[in-house]
């Protein structure tokens, strides 16, 4: 099943299929789709949430189509081989030799990384220790590579320990101590705070520098339009050229900021002088904190990653007891989590977002409601883990959204949402501040809160 | 400030292995006490000393109670009783048994925390990598003693969501067990994605090794230490035998 690329190929990786569908789903993914990688040439595929573009990463990387389940017809060039793959034989793949050539990244970088090294520097070079590399090749490999990539003080630093930023800028380069032909990135800027996507975009830079050719599948083309040799767009199971216009322009315009009506509104949640620590540390999370919301209001906080507006959002929202001030809420307080995966647990849509609601109650009727105006109606009987990335962060959104919360406090709300997602979002802010409400929102995406808030509140970062 | 100890992992387990051993073959109360009181000196040498005491108090304390309830309350030897509550009798043998099963539990629970408390845990999985085991070993000891801690992070954070949803809020004993039946679902679900989402990066980055594995870690180790190893394993064979030899021919 293995043919020799023609000599006159010179593209790293070459794509040529014709569909792919998962195991036991009748529906094809992807269709009719071409792609040849150049060396150090920078490839960017948009599309939204669910168009397949983590499927197409995943095929790219060799990790799909899965031996004996998916279906994929086509042909894929790779360091100098050609894998054929038909309706009747799907070769395996051996997983580790294509990852020499083809690194992927996935959306949640600290998959990546293995968990269970206690530096830095062992994480790096845990690819290279599987792979038998002498001890002091490998101290020099590392210390080069954390050169090159600006990782030096981060060397003796427990993985775990790393802020999200960070964690993306060790699982990159942990990818890149292999040195593959080609570096393939799911969402690498995702709920990156303004710094840590400097670091992240320098980078992909320098890799590009070293003749790595980069694959970007994001959701936004906001950052790499640029300097992108080819753009793409993932649409109905297909790519085609992308203009530099940035797909979500729609929801922008569609939003009209609710006028507040009532000339002295009601304050909703006033904070004095609040102290937050968590249970066990010495040190407080945030200080000094003076925040006074009314109905109407939309406040934005903003901060750099570890600032603690995550910390301030769980104390409003009753799951952390001040060490000293006063924090009093009027009215009932629901929270989206900043992970969607935190906040799911049953087997099925319409049973998550019934979860915990009393039998009989008003809310428990509503809960049709709530799907159909989130979008989430055909997705009633789906496992909640099955669905794409946005439509899983609504359904996160519609379990808080049934119990009709007074005080609506959002965590990074936008992430993984797509532009239909995020255009649902901005409706269901509107209805709550239209009701007489307020909404809270913390968020790296400054378009998104410059749109909805109307203040924002600066936290400050603990040195 | 904990203190480090800079004996190889192997090291530290043959001595404990032979001390368990044969503390327990020779089942002297004055050899398992004086076993202890060394373990806690050790472990006040490296900080630990508070650490040791609650946790071997936590696993000890039911330990001895229910070994006084079988052998020392209820227990139906003949010998004289020196109490005696209705059913319940105190006998001198009763007590006798249950105090030496416990000192005999006790050496080896608590010269098995110590060395949990003394050994680097990433030293020891390097310790394993570096052996001649299959890599799946060290790789199941490490996700046994780092993703343990993960879970229970976890765990955290499914309660905290059912929280926001009210559920799981309640007091009592009740509501402990109705708050190990909601989250246990989730936990085990996500636990078991997670591994999923783990391992085809793991497979990607070359594990496990197909042949000879490296580790950047190096773990201290000495020909001295070796052979501190070969004799504690000797002496954790051949100890016991000798032992029990001995009180055998005593006898």
């Amino acid at each position: 099943m293995k043919r020799k690329l023609p000599g006159q190929s010179t593209a790293s990786l070459g794509l040529d299929l014709d569909r792919f569908s998962y195991l036991d789903s009748p529906d094809v993914v992807l269709r009719n789709i071409h792609l040849e990688i150049q060396p150090g040439s920078l490839t960017i595929i948009t599309g939204h949430s669910g168009s397949g573009k983590s499927t197409l990463g995943a095929i790219l990387a060799g990790l799909l189509p899965r031996h004996s389940m998916d279906h994929l017809e086509g042909n894929v060039a790779v360091g100098g081989t050609c894998i054929e793959f038909s309706a009747t034989s799907t070769p395996r793949v051996d997983v580790a030799e294509w990852a020499k050539h083809i690194g992927f990244l996935p959306q949640d970088a600290g998959h990546y990384l293995s968990g269970i090294r206690g530096t830095v520097a062992e994480e790096l070079a845990f690819s290279l220790e599987n792979a038998g590399v002498l001890r002091e090749q490998m101290h020099q490999r590392v210390a080069e590579l954390a050169h090159r990539l600006h990782l030096g003080k981060l060397l003796e630093r427990h993985p775990e320990k790393l802020s999200g930023g960070q964690e993306r800028l060790v699982a990159m380069a942990a990818l890149a101590i292999s040195e593959p032909d080609v570096v393939v990135l799911d969402e690498p800027l995702a709920g990156l705070d303004r710094q840590a996507t400097e670091l992240v975009t320098e980078m992909i830079t320098a890799l590009r520098a070293q003749g790595t050719a980069l694959v970007i599948l994001s959701g936004s083309t906001r950052f790499w339009a640029q300097d992108a040799d080819e753009l793409w767009l993932l649409e109905n199971g297909t790519l085609q050229p992308a203009s530099d216009a940035e797909p979500g322009n729609q929801s922008e315009k569609s939003i009209q900021r609710p006028q507040r009506s009532a000339e002295n509104p009601a304050v909703l949640l006033s904070m004095d002088s609040v102290e937050l620590a968590y249970p066990g540390s010495a040190h407080a999370a945030v200080q000094h904190l003076d925040l006074h919301v009314r109905s109407g209001d939309c406040l934005g906080l903003v901060g750099a990653n570890g600032s603690g507006k995550t910390t301030v959002l769980k104390s409003i929202a009753g799951l952390l007891t001040p060490v000293s001030g006063v924090l009093e809420a009027s009215g009932s307080v629901g929270l989206l989590l900043q992970n969607s995966a935190d906040q799911l647990f049953e087997r099925t849509v319409l049973r998550e977002v019934s979860f915990g609601l009393p039998k009989k109650s008003i809310q428990l009727e509503r809960v049709p409601q709530i799907l159909a105006k989130l979008g989430l109606e055909p997705y009633c009987d789906t496992h909640p883990y099955e669905l794409p990335a946005s439509a899983r962060r609504l359904v996160a959104l519609a379990t808080v959204l049934v119990r009709e919360p007074q005080i609506l406090l959002l965590d990074e709300p936008t992430e993984a949402l797509d532009e239909a997602g995020e255009a649902i979002l901005q409706e269901a802010i509107t209805e709550v501040l239209d009701g007489g409400g307020a909404v809270i929102l913390s968020t790296h995406d400054a378009r998104f809160m410059e749109r909805m808030t109307d203040r924002v509140h600066a936290m400050e970062s603990r040195s | 400030m904990p203190r480090t100890i800079k004996l190889h992992p192997f090291t530290i387990l043959a001595i404990a292995v032979a001390v368990i051993t044969m503390t327990t073959a020779a089942s002297l109360w004055w050899l398992s006490c004086a076993v202890m009181a060394l373990c806690l000196l050790i472990a006040g040498w490296a900080g630990h000393l508070k650490k040791l005491a609650v946790l071997s108090g936590a696993m000890l304390l039911p330990t001895f109670l229910s070994l006084l309830l079988i052998h020392g309350l209820i227990s139906r030897d003949q010998s004289p009783a020196i109490a005696q509550w209705g059913p319940l009798r105190v006998t001198i043998h009763g007590l006798e048994v249950a105090l030496s099963l416990g000192l005999r539990t006790a050496v080896l629970v608590v010269v098995g925390l110590l060395c949990g408390l003394l050994i680097d845990k990433h030293h020891l999985v390097a310790a394993i990598d570096l052996s001649p085991v299959p890599p799946q070993l060290g790789y199941l000891l490490a996700a046994t003693l780092f993703l343990l801690p993960q879970m229970a992070e976890k765990q955290r954070q499914i309660g905290e969501a059912q929280t926001l949803r009210n559920m799981g809020t309640g007091t009592g004993l009740a509501g402990w067990f109705q708050r190990i039946r909601l989250r246990a679902v989730p936990l085990v679900l996500a636990s078991m994605q997670d591994a999923q989402d783990r391992a085809v990066h793991l497979a990607a980055r070359g594990f496990p090794a197909t042949g000879a594995r490296t580790r950047l870690r190096t773990v201290p180790d000495s020909s001295v230490q070796r052979g501190i190893r070969w004799a504690a394993l000797v002496c954790a064979v051949l100890g016991p035998i000798l032992i029990l030899t001995f009180i055998g021919n005593r006898g």
